[in-house]
């Protein structure tokens, strides 16, 4: 059945700069804001925009990915015809390969995509928070009769040679692409959301795949080529929230964003609602000495002690005189009775004992090593233990190195 | 087929719900911060391994269809079996007009669905229940026993209105069958009974055909002695709301972490709908003490020893004590309440007052501005 325009989500990332975070689960899968994943943006903002066919390209540990996915019901994204489909990489008549690059993924599934023949395809990662309405850029590029348009956003110029930088002309037509330049021409960042024409982007997929030096990647093979050949680029300027949680520290950041809309996250604004695959349990109790302040909970947690400045996730318990401030919990952690937590990521199913104290402020640490702290999925720190600021331990308890 | 089907009631009109009830079937209110009192009767059911529920209506049952929907949160949409909405289909004469007057009437009016029930026994129950029972046992213990009837009781004698109470001998079986009693004595029922489907279709037409309509009257009473009836006590909490009051009192003991964990026990979760809304937010000013708090909640006032349901915004400066706010209530600044049941979408307005008491709860009616 042809569809006017279909999305293909790369998901197979390891986020290896997530370290313990994604020791078991590809990047797209980790918890954010107390009650989502973070694939579950760019999938509510698909049926949000009208797109109610997506490809999920998995590769790195899907186990957690797939499940959570399952049906696509919770996005609405179950429909008989189009939904959600996994991709993982397969074996051929003439074997298989794994995923070489974000566009070798996408030439693999060459296949998938032309089931629907859309006149559009666009590419999304999984690892950015953000609301944006793909029919809107979808229009930009349709307007601008461009084969292929990039979401831009602007960034302090004094960052922009962080990222992927595009230059423009008069009609937001990009005229150059550099990736991290010395001296940026101008401060357009490249938000790894692309829209294509499926014709052209296969005519150079295919012929991206023909060069034995390609690296086979959107941002480094692809659109430089497609630049290079003088087709049409348009730029589409987006202005609302975006961060891309690539990192502990941005992870960490866009979770304390969450708790503050003026800093663009409003998560509770419920004309684009951000949809997720919601655990079953009761609401949170908050005991008689609970005390809970600029903090975000949801379902199924206990709170007796001291809840500042944090995001909880479902089924966490902080036991009576526990106290946890700027940290982020994920979902089913135990804070025992007496123990501190400060500046932390808590993974999974951790166990923090009692009086413990695991991470610290920025002002507590020495000798100015201060960072965040963090535990993997299911680590149990036992009684009293004192974890400083900057550790992170691995889901045995020791500690590792970042 | 072995195996055990539900049938869950969802007609009476309780008087003494007020407002709750007046848009609404008892089974479809509100209770514990996300649940419906259904949603009970149908997560005992389905924990209990039953794949097929009738749900029997009748009257100011949007909201309930509403509510249920396909049966999917509950694992009932279904292929085969699963959730069917039994309105009084089979109803004759001029009967559709009128509310059923007891339980056999209600069966008589969906009586060819019984006919395609393809367990060999049925439980029947209450849309408002609330209560976590081990059901699987209950039935186990059913077909082990010699049992016609297995009545499951409370172990009180708690007065509920409109309450039937059971006296039993030492092998547990029942003497008597008490209701109307001004001063409730013997073992509350919970008005959920196991027994074979083909009992249930032979007490069906055999009523039906003497216009007899009352379970406990015509079947409970009337055969106590010709039947084994036999009771099943169980210890655990069981709220049977069908008063504002009782309403109130039991949403007030959810706030003991024992009674919680009793009725949400993680072996038999109980199921209800999502709500799809972000997480709730305290603010820096906010203070939020014993209350039971669900999603999507915006407090930046006081809260204490209360019920939240999703989307509750208590702003800076209001105080919400001893109180059940319904979804998205809005409590605006300044203003207060005590012992107070808000019903969906209620406005506060700023500065305003309402104070009950903790016998005499006020309730505000669904949408109200105050």
């Amino acid at each position: 059945m042809k569809k006017e325009c279909i999305a293909m989500l790369l998901a197979g990332g390891q986020g290896s700069r997530l370290y313990v975070l994604t020791g078991e689960m590809a990047k797209p899968a980790v918890p954010f804001g107390g009650k989502y994943r973070i694939i579950d943006f760019p999938l509510s903002n698909c049926t949000n925009s009208g797109i109610d066919t997506v490809g999920v390209l998995t590769q790195y540990r899907p186990l957690e990915l797939n499940s959570y996915i399952g049906s696509g019901q919770p996005w609405d994204l179950d429909g008989s015809d189009g939904g959600v489909h996994i991709l993982p990489p397969y074996q051929g008549s003439k074997g298989g390969t794994w995923y070489k690059g974000t566009a070798n993924a996408i030439y693999q599934n060459i296949g998938f995509i032309d089931l629907y023949d859309p006149e559009y395809v666009v590419i999304l990662s999984g690892d950015h928070i953000y609301k944006m309405d793909y029919s809107d850029m979808v229009a930009r590029h349709k307007a601008a009769n461009a084969a292929c348009t990039i979401s831009v956003m602007e960034v302090p110029w004094a960052e922009a040679s962080r990222f992927g930088i595009m230059a423009v002309n008069g009609d937001d037509m990009i005229t150059e692409f550099a990736e991290k330049p010395k001296e940026p021409k101008s401060n357009l960042a490249s938000m790894g959301i692309y829209v294509f024409s499926w014709k052209a982007l296969r005519k150079y997929l295919t012929e991206d795949e023909a060069d034995p030096n390609s690296e086979n990647d959107f941002g480094k093979n692809v659109i430089p080529a497609m630049l290079n050949n003088g087709e049409r680029m348009a730029a589409y300027r987006f202005a609302g929230y975006w961060k891309d949680v690539g990192t502990l520290e941005s992870l960490w950041d866009a979770n304390m964003d969450m708790l503050s809309p003026e800093s663009g996250l409003d998560l509770s604004d419920e004309s684009w609602p951000i949809y997720a695959r919601s655990v079953n349990a009761p609401p949170t109790f908050l005991g008689s000495g609970s005390h809970v302040t600029h903090s975000a909970f949801n379902r199924g947690s206990d709170i007796e002690g001291a809840v500042e400045n944090s995001v909880l996730s479902p089924n966490v318990v902080v036991g009576a005189g526990a106290r946890v401030s700027y940290s982020v919990l994920l979902p089913g952690t135990v804070v025992d009775s007496g123990a501190v937590v400060e500046y932390a990521i808590l993974g999974e199913g951790c166990r923090i004992g009692k009086d413990c104290h695991v991470g610290g402020t920025p002002e507590s640490a020495e000798g100015g090593k201060w960072g965040l702290t963090v535990l993997a999925p299911h680590c149990q720190v036992t009684d009293g233990r004192q974890v400083a600021p900057g550790t992170m331990l691995d889901r045995n308890g020791e500690e590792v190195s970042k | 087929m072995n195996g055990l089907h539900g049938i869950i009631f969802s007609y009476e009109k309780r008087n003494d719900l007020r407002e709750l009830s007046e848009i609404r079937s008892s089974a479809s209110i509100p209770f514990g911060g996300r649940y419906r009192m259904v949603d009970f009767a149908l997560s005992n059911l389905v924990n209990a391994g039953v794949t097929d529920v009738g749900v029997v209506l009748h009257g100011r049952y949007q909201s309930m269809v509403d509510h249920l929907g396909t049966g999917k949160v509950w694992d009932l949409s279904r292929k085969r079996g699963g959730l069917r909405i039994l309105p009084p289909f089979n109803y004759q004469k001029d009967w559709g007009t009128m509310p059923f007057r007891g339980k056999l009437e209600a069966l008589a009016g969906v009586r060819t669905y019984l006919d395609t029930i393809r367990q060999d026994y049925v439980a029947l129950m209450e849309g408002d229940l609330v209560a976590n029972l081990p059901l699987a046992d209950i039935y186990e213990d059913h077909v082990k026993s010699s049992a016609d009837i297995t009545v499951v009781c409370g172990n009180d004698s708690f007065a509920t209105a409109d309450g039937t109470y059971f006296e039993k001998n030492a092998e547990g079986r029942v003497t008597e069958v008490l209701y109307n009693l001004n001063t409730p004595r013997g073992y509350r029922g919970l008005e959920v009974y196991i027994l074979s489907t083909k009992l249930l279709k032979e007490l069906v037409d055999e009523c039906h055909a003497k216009d007899q309509f009352s379970w406990r009257r015509d079947v409970l009473r009337a055969k106590k002695d010709t039947l084994n009836l036999r009771t099943y006590i169980w210890e655990g909490f069981a709220a049977q709301v069908r008063s504002v009051q009782e309403y109130y009192d039991r949403s007030m003991q959810l706030l003991d972490p024992a009674i919680r964990a009793e009725l949400f026990t993680a072996q038999r979760p109980i199921r209800a709908k999502g709500a799809d809304k972000a997480s709730t937010y305290v603010g820096s000013n906010g203070r939020c003490v014993n209350s039971l708090v669900a999603e999507g909640c915006r407090i930046e006032g006081t809260v204490e020893n209360s019920v939240l349901f999703p989307g509750v915004v208590v702003e800076a400066g209001a105080v919400v004590r001893n109180s059940v706010l319904f979804k998205e209530t809005v409590v605006s600044a300044n203003s207060q309440l005590a012992y107070v049941i808000a019903d969906k979408d209620v406005i506060v307005q700023q500065g305003r007052s309402l104070m009950g008491h903790a016998t005499y709860p006020i309730v505000i009616a669904k949408g109200s501005v105050v």
